[in-house]
């Protein structure tokens, strides 16, 4: 019972971590319908500056939020670059996004050198129940409670969030009532970006980040996306939890090594189920 | 789902000249080269290069020092696996960012048979077999995504692929297959690397033809409406569920064929021979040149395979930092993808095209 209830937290603490990867894409794929495969770059980009800054001595927390604000900034780079140019279209962007990732290898393995890195977390631990629970992953899933309802706010009470949804329900209607598609592109990669980069910092604790870690991070934030059809929230949020929780339970009583293949054969079977619900004419309707 | 649904109308339909348009203009330019044929004079120009290609071809082996050759020799296997995925994303409009999967499961099957005693000749023919039955058997749940849904779905398969191969201790587990022998036939061995050089670029030459008969047959026709729009080629009565699943059956097939020499020549081959990045780098290769065009697979196959290799030099070079190759590889796949997906949106080879039509065009009248 003590194991489940391990296994349990933990894998509400990775899905928290997938969750905030999923948000991240469903966001940026609401306002500019590209589907960001550069996601989990963010995510490795904030790890790794944060990580970094730890070691030269900055204080947990600071180095954290300068890891988030670095990935926004590089959110930022990529969308100007996936959807700055006028005629670029979503299938385009999503090659662009591609490349971008690619680059950003580059980029790491100059500034990082291609071994994993970790930090420490919080450390400590309580008991509920009779179960050792590590202290980071309480933290991990405060925080992504917090997020989800500041984004929930945004979206449903402010402007700012009214007119980002206005982009991804008609991006014409958006324009003739003065809204700038290309800038509120631009914020939503922001945003994205800085999602991204706190899944990273947050993350980093628990398994230690390499720059080709974004593949795992991207292949299950695609996932909890999925389960939100790309579009819904809070939906991604109950995917990725449920992600989650059913690769710890899939490593902690079967083995770790099938952990990858089982939610893979999930998301491949939702798809598929998906798809076969919504005819092909419609879906083309070229 | 709906609104998800309605944007990619729109999308659709903006005139845009993206990726996702390619397909519809690589399929309306092989239109216009085969349908309306060139002037004689665009004809001849065709039939000396074609002539030319395959002389170089034929006569560079016998030049090029060992390590130079066996860059070669992987070349004709890109190039065999580019030309696939250019027909599978220019006519039937599918995204695959996992085409390295049929690569691997060539490479396994060739490897596996010949390890338990199947003649080499016979491993290696049954190597496009069985990547092309599972294709087929994957292909009809798997066509039913389209656009960013299969190239996810092509990931996760090439992942959970390797993930399982890594487990099966059938087929060696995380440490591979080893001791593949060397190909042989009748009784003589292929023991060095040029016979691989010419088997491999003879199989190439094999995928050729069979990629551009098969573009250029009825069916071949069917496809290329399908490629303009789904919606109007089945309402012509091309069977489109039917078509899209034989070209990534025979896409499917290149690559496991290649994956069979590849595992032959190597003589070794373990799940990490086959990463996601490897899928990138021949999907990089296909838009680079131009999707839906054999030259351009051929084109982007050569220009990339070139370019990294020079920049592998440069990079090893003493004095480099030791992770300057891997740096200046990724830099380059990266620097392509980007460059030729937002600046030229067809390819190098449609585009070429384009400019020597105009040329003669704006000959012809003035």
């Amino acid at each position: 019972m003590s194991d489940f209830l391990v296994y349990l937290i933990t894998g509400l603490g990775t899905g928290c971590g997938i969750a905030l990867i999923g948000s991240g894409l469903v966001l940026i794929h609401r306002v500019t319908r590209v589907v960001n495969f550069a996601q989990g770059t963010f995510a490795v980009v904030g790890a790794l500056t944060a990580i970094s800054l730890l070691d030269t001595g900055l204080p947990h927390g600071l180095a954290e939020v300068l890891g988030v604000a670095v990935a926004a900034v590089v959110g930022l780079l990529f969308g100007m670059i996936a959807i700055g140019r006028r005629g670029t279209s979503p299938q385009a962007a999503l090659m662009v996004t591609l490349g971008l990732g690619i680059l950003a290898y580059a980029v790491e393995v100059m500034l990082w050198g291609d071994q994993g890195r970790s930090s420490e977390g919080l450390s400590g631990a309580v008991t509920v129940f009779g179960a050792r629970i590590q202290t980071h992953y309480l933290f991990i899933i405060g925080v992504t409670m917090a997020v989800f309802a500041a984004m929930a706010a945004l979206f449903g009470r402010t402007d700012a969030g009214k007119a980002l949804s206005a982009c991804s329900s008609n991006p014409y209607a958006a324009r003739v009532v003065g809204i700038s598609v290309t800038r509120m592109g631009l914020i939503a990669f922001a945003i994205g970006g800085a999602l991204g980069g706190l899944a990273g910092a947050l993350l980093a604790p628990m398994n230690s980040v390499a720059f080709d870690s974004d593949v795992a991070l991207i292949i299950n934030g695609f996932a909890a996306a999925i389960v939100g059809s790309l579009h819904h929230i809070g939906r991604t949020l109950a995917g990725a939890l449920f992600l989650g929780v059913a690769e710890t339970m899939v490593a902690g009583y079967g083995s770790a090594t099938y952990q990858t293949v089982v939610a893979l054969g999930l998301i491949l079977a939702l798809m598929i189920g998906q798809a076969a619900r919504t005819h092909s004419v419609v879906a083309e309707a070229g | 789902m709906s609104a998800v649904t309605s944007g990619r109308e729109r999308a659709t339909s903006q005139p845009s000249g993206g990726a996702g348009d390619t397909a519809n203009t690589a399929s309306s330019d092989a239109r216009g080269s085969l349908g309306t044929p060139f002037a004689g004079r665009g004809r001849r120009v065709g039939l000396v290069a074609v002539g030319a290609a395959v002389a170089v071809t034929l006569a560079l082996p016998p030049m090029l020092t060992a390590g130079q050759l066996s860059v070669y020799i992987l070349l004709a296997l890109s190039a065999m696996v580019t030309v696939g995925l250019s027909l599978l994303m220019g006519y039937a409009g599918q995204v695959s960012i996992g085409q390295a999967s049929f690569y691997a499961i060539g490479a396994y099957a060739a490897g596996l048979l010949s390890i338990h005693g199947t003649p080499p000749m016979l491993a290696l023919a049954a190597a496009p077999l069985i990547a092309a039955l599972f294709a087929a058997a994957i292909g009809g749940p798997l066509l039913r995504l389209r656009g960013h849904h299969l190239a996810f779905a092509t990931i996760a398969l090439q992942l959970i692929l390797i993930s399982l191969l890594g487990e099966a201790d059938w087929a060696g587990g995380s440490v591979g297959l080893q001791g593949i022998p060397r190909l042989s036939a009748g009784g003589t061995e292929l023991g060095e690397d040029i016979h691989y050089a010419y088997l491999a670029w003879a199989s190439a030459a094999v995928t050729v033809l069979v990629a551009r008969n098969v573009v250029a047959s009825r069916a071949g026709r069917g496809l290329r409406a399908l490629a303009t729009s789904e919606t109007a080629a089945s309402a012509s009565g091309v069977p489109v569920a039917r078509f899209k699943l034989a070209v990534f059956t025979l896409a499917a097939a290149f690559a496991g064929l290649a994956g069979g020499i590849y595992a032959f020549f190597i003589g070794y081959i373990n799940p990490g021979s086959f990463p996601v990045l490897l899928s990138i780098q021949l999907l990089v290769m296909a838009v680079v040149g131009g999707l839906g065009t054999i030259w351009g697979a051929l084109l982007g196959a050569t220009a990339i395979t070139l370019i990294v290799q020079f920049l592998n030099d440069l990079g090893s070079r003493p004095g480099m930092p030791a992770s300057a190759p891997s740096i200046l590889n990724y830099a380059v796949y990266a620097a392509f993808l980007i460059l030729v997906v937002l600046f030229l949106p067809r390819g190098i080879v449609p585009a070429l095209r384009d400019a020597w039509q105009r040329r003669i065009a704006g000959r012809a009248s003035s």
